[in-house]
């Protein structure tokens, strides 16, 4: 008799029960899942043996266990059935065969967990501050003005809205505007009397040439952007490995800060560099100015120097659904990689004849057949019907990512910044129908959508979660932390994601008749 | 001697994961520790009765807390304003968790201690705070004990955890593993502070020392424990050049105080019959009981090491009911004396509800209001002098 008792049954989850009436076939033990692991009740007894024989491997090779933790990859820990077997087979160590007479006298109560908790629109997680106590007390009635004013808002009792606001920008020159409760609920009064009172301008978005120096702030005054770029540089680089004919097609390329770094370790990297093509999609520039190709130029010359055969292609689209594929002219012999960078977000909104436009290009992008597409969004509930709901979430979502900036020095780059995030501000709290086009939503709905639409999930691993923390330890400020959730990883200040970053590949099209593995449930 | 399959599962992944981590030279995998780690975030929505949300308790150290409340009666997400509401019931008591991890491992948003947390809610009816404590070997003796007495203080100094019976946050100290080595510490620092801990609850609390203990001869290896690995942690946390001796580790040892005559809090501690360091515990409670202090012990024969992260045994009730009676007890009396002491209050509450306010209604405006409390704001109070605002 092993050290554990097998007719000991495991217990149930004291949860909530599943509110569907069928239970799945193939349950999960739901004290593990409690505990962040998903295993089949079925394939606990072998999943223990598996642990026992890597812990006899571990102690006969001690310095197998130093390679393990600084040499392999880890994936997915959440999955530990896998995770052990990875561990196994870097050891070099067969799998066991299923005893099929051990699974007999098992006798678990079959309960499994309706599935991962949700994240609350609502996480309560917030960092508005103020400086004195005086201000205190301001900044407590400030808010629950504001909470007053956007419930009156949701109800469309505009006249009284618009005597909150008149309190509101009273109560604001009570507290510290630079910073803190002051600041963030500066820009939250601002958008919702840009709501109440001039709707049909409500909208802050600039021209392109404008939204690029933003962003170029943002980039440079906080981490999320370059946390963005480097993990999806690192995925796609491990995606392209052993290719000679690469092709990336970059969603929105801005000024192509992501792509150097991508061209210097594709010089560096084991037996030369790939021909690399980029294909950048941007909005059409004013006035005859080519900003795409002025930017592919540089990349060319960056290429150049470093002996990376290079081709630029600009996509000019107004709107990522304006982009036809064959605007893209892929060749068949290429290895595809996408990089949408918090753009997929923009085609939830949908038009009564045409539907959404995610649907369309979540099909053509599976038509490509890439083998990677790496999707950075970000981290939030802001796509939710109701608009008080709304409201709170980027309230207390914004808030956490002001109160990351109030740790960049550098104060040009932290006031455009605030600019950038401005503009993101009164596109949710503003704007209605497809004018709203920053409808982010968190990363369970991205892996259901995306799973659907026939994509497989590709596991971020320890390598790039360990690249992360180390660059975010360099160049950011403390507060930062990057998290591993199943296969994807996290950005988050003070405990709070704010930005997920995912990879996936298109399954083979041979297997569109058959059921989809859908993340959630087990394979059939 | 055995554990649920689950169980084994469970505790023989932290081990194996663990030894990955842990390097000869002393130095930790901080990296693939946090990648391994399961967290989850915090949660508004109440699930089971309970709903959580972050603070922050010292910007400079980036000192984070977890909070974990019961949800109000008809179980509706709270919105900003209740986060920080005043607690209801006449009594609500406190209890600042410290999560295990021997000083290495976890954080407060680590999976297994997120559930355990919430299920110390549903039990007690008391208001959890788990605080994400500065870990080792990065972070020596005492940054631990710092954070802890931080969040002593801060939850101390919060209007909105005051008992409305006697406008007193009702604080108890708990933890297991290195949480109640935590817990201990921080509860000898308050004392002569001014500032009342109630009770201290104990779970398998990590203490060592020099000495090889018979328990640590037996039970080495045994129960997913080795002594390899205990040394190895100590060796992390205590300043360089200490060895176990040391008080954080021996309370009691050759270089330990002795606590008679001083107001230390009452004390739960629960050992494990199967944990190697038992003899360790026992001895700690035996202290206690020297310097004439009341202990609870409970002495759980056939458990092992986090017999209480699932409930799939018959220890994990057990200490459940008896945490539950710990942090209630006080209740009894404090009740019994309320009981005595109301007919003399009843003539004088009259005026007491409205106090300095002009009318009922700004009372409650101003409650409401006093509940929509952004906490960072008193956080920003404690840190702003002289605090470096990068």
């Amino acid at each position: 008799m092993g050290p554990y008792d097998s007719s000991v049954s495991a217990g149930s989850s004291s949860g909530s029960s599943s509110s569907c009436s069928v239970k799945p076939a193939d349950p999960i033990d739901g004290l593990l899942a409690g505990a962040g692991y998903r295993v089949r009740s079925s394939e606990l007894r072998q999943v223990a043996q598996r642990l026992e024989r890597l812990e006899t491997v571990m102690i006969n090779a001690p310095t197998e266990v130093s390679h393990l933790a600084n040499d392999a990859v880890h994936y997915n820990p959440s999955d530990l059935a896998s995770w052990v077997d990875s561990l196994l087979s870097e050891l070099h160590q067969p799998e066991i065969a299923p005893d099929p007479s051990t699974f007999s006298d098992l006798n678990y109560i079959a309960h499994a967990q309706g599935g991962p908790v949700l994240v609350n629109p609502m996480v309560g997680h917030c960092e508005l501050s103020s400086g004195t106590e005086i201000e205190e007390d301001s900044g407590i009635r400030l808010v629950h003005v504001l909470m007053t004013c956007a419930e009156s808002v949701h109800r469309g009792e505009l006249s009284l809205a618009a005597s909150f606001i008149e309190e509101l920008q009273g109560l604001l020159t009570s507290v510290d505007g630079e910073r803190g409760i002051g600041k963030v609920a500066g820009y939250f009064i601002d958008a919702l009397s840009r709501r109440v009172f001039a709707p049909q301008e409500a909208s802050l978005a600039g021209s392109a040439f404008e939204n690029a120096v933003l962003y170029h702030h943002f980039y440079e005054a906080c981490p999320y952007l370059k946390f963005a770029h480097f993990t999806a540089n690192q995925a796609i680089l491990e995606a392209f490995d052993g290719h000679d004919c690469v092709h990336v097609i970059d969603f929105n390329l801005m000024h192509g800060l992501q792509w150097p770094a991508l061209i210097q370790a594709l010089a560096l990297r084991p037996g030369g560099p790939p021909l690399l093509r980029l294909t950048g999609i941007g909005p059409p520039s004013p006035d005859g100015h080519d900003s795409l190709r002025e930017i592919g130029l540089r990349l060319a010359e960056l290429a150049r120097s470093v002996n990376v055969r290079f081709a630029f292609r600009g996509v000019a689209a107004s709107r990522l659904d304006d982009v036809k594929p064959w605007m893209l002219q892929v060749n068949p012999k290429e290895v595809i990689a996408v990089n949408s960078i918090m753009q997929l977000h923009k085609l939830l909104g949908s038009d009564p004849s045409r539907g959404s436009p995610i649907d369309p290009v979540l099909e053509w992008i599976r038509n490509l057949n890439p083998k990677i597409v790496m999707v950075v969004e970000q981290e939030a509930n802001h796509n939710q019907p109701e608009f008080l709901d709304r409201f709170t979430e980027a309230l207390h979502y914004y808030s956490t990512m002001f109160d990351s900036l109030e740790a960049c020095s550098a104060q040009l780059e932290k006031s455009l910044a605030e600019m950038y995030i401005q503009r993101e501000i009164c596109n949710v709290v503003c704007c209605e129908g497809l004018a709203r086009v920053e409808r982010h939503e968190p990363l369970d709905k991205w892996r259901d959508r995306l799973g659907g639409a026939g994509f497989t999930s590709l596991h971020l691993g320890s390598n790039a979660f360990k690249q992360a923390s180390m660059l975010l330890t360099l160049f950011s400020a403390e507060g930062y932390c990057v998290e591993e959730n199943e296969g994807c990883l996290t950005l988050g200040w003070h405990s709070r994601p704010l930005i997920a970053a995912s990879a996936w590949q298109a399954m083979p099209v041979l297997q569109h008749p058959l059921p989809l593995i859908n993340h959630h449930q087990n394979v059939i | 001697m055995v554990v649920p399959l689950n169980t084994w599962i469970l505790i023989s992944n932290f081990k194996l994961a663990y030894n990955m981590l842990r390097r000869p030279d002393g130095t930790f995998n901080r990296h693939l520790a946090e990648f391994l780690d399961r967290k989850v975030p915090a949660n508004a929505n109440p699930v089971d009765g309970v709903f959580s949300f972050d603070v922050v308790i010292d910007r400079g150290t980036s000192l984070l807390s977890r909070i974990y409340r019961p949800a109000s009666a008809d179980g509706g997400v709270p919105s900003i304003a209740d986060l920080e509401k005043p607690v209801g019931s006449d009594i609500v008591p406190v209890i600042i968790f410290f999560h295990g991890g021997s000083f290495a491992h976890s954080s407060a948003n680590s999976a297994i201690y997120d559930t355990l947390c919430r299920r110390l809610v549903g039990n007690c009816n008391a208001v959890v705070v788990s605080v994400n404590y500065r870990r080792a070997p990065e972070d020596r003796y005492p940054c631990a004990y710092i954070d802890g007495w931080a969040a002593l203080k801060w939850v101390n100094s919060r209007p909105w955890l005051q008992s409305p019976k006697d406008s007193k946050v009702h604080i108890y100290l708990a933890g297991d593993s290195s949480g109640g080595n935590i817990a201990h510490n921080v509860a000898l620092r308050a004392v002569e502070s001014g500032i009342e801990v109630l009770g201290n609850v104990l779970l398998n609390p990590m203490f060592g020392g020099e000495t090889r203990t018979e328990s640590e001869k037996r039970l080495d290896g045994k129960y997913f424990v080795t002594l390899q690995d205990r040394d190895w942690y100590w060796r992390a946390f205590l300043p360089e050049g200490e060895d176990r001796d040391h008080p954080a580790c021996n309370p009691f040892g050759p270089k330990g105080i002795s606590l008679e005559g001083v107001k230390f809090p009452r004390s739960l501690v629960a050992v494990a019959g199967l944990d190697l360091v038992q003899d360790w515990q026992l001895a700690y409670a035996e202290g206690l009981k020297r310097a004439g202090l009341e202990v609870n012990l409970l002495y759980l024969e056939k458990a092992t090491i986090g017999f209480y992260l699932l409930p799939n045994n018959d220890h994990f009730y057990t200490v459940m009911d008896e945490i539950s009676n710990f942090v209630s007890s006080n209740l009894c009396s404090v009740l019994l004396l309320g009981f005595l002491v109301l007919p003399f209050l009843s003539a004088a509450s009259g005026n007491l509800s409205k106090g300095a306010f002009e009318t009922a209604s700004d009372w409650e405006m101003c409650e409401m209001i006093a509940a929509g409390v952004f906490y960072a704001l008193h956080c920003q109070i404690s840190v702003k002098g002289g605090a470096i605002l990068r």
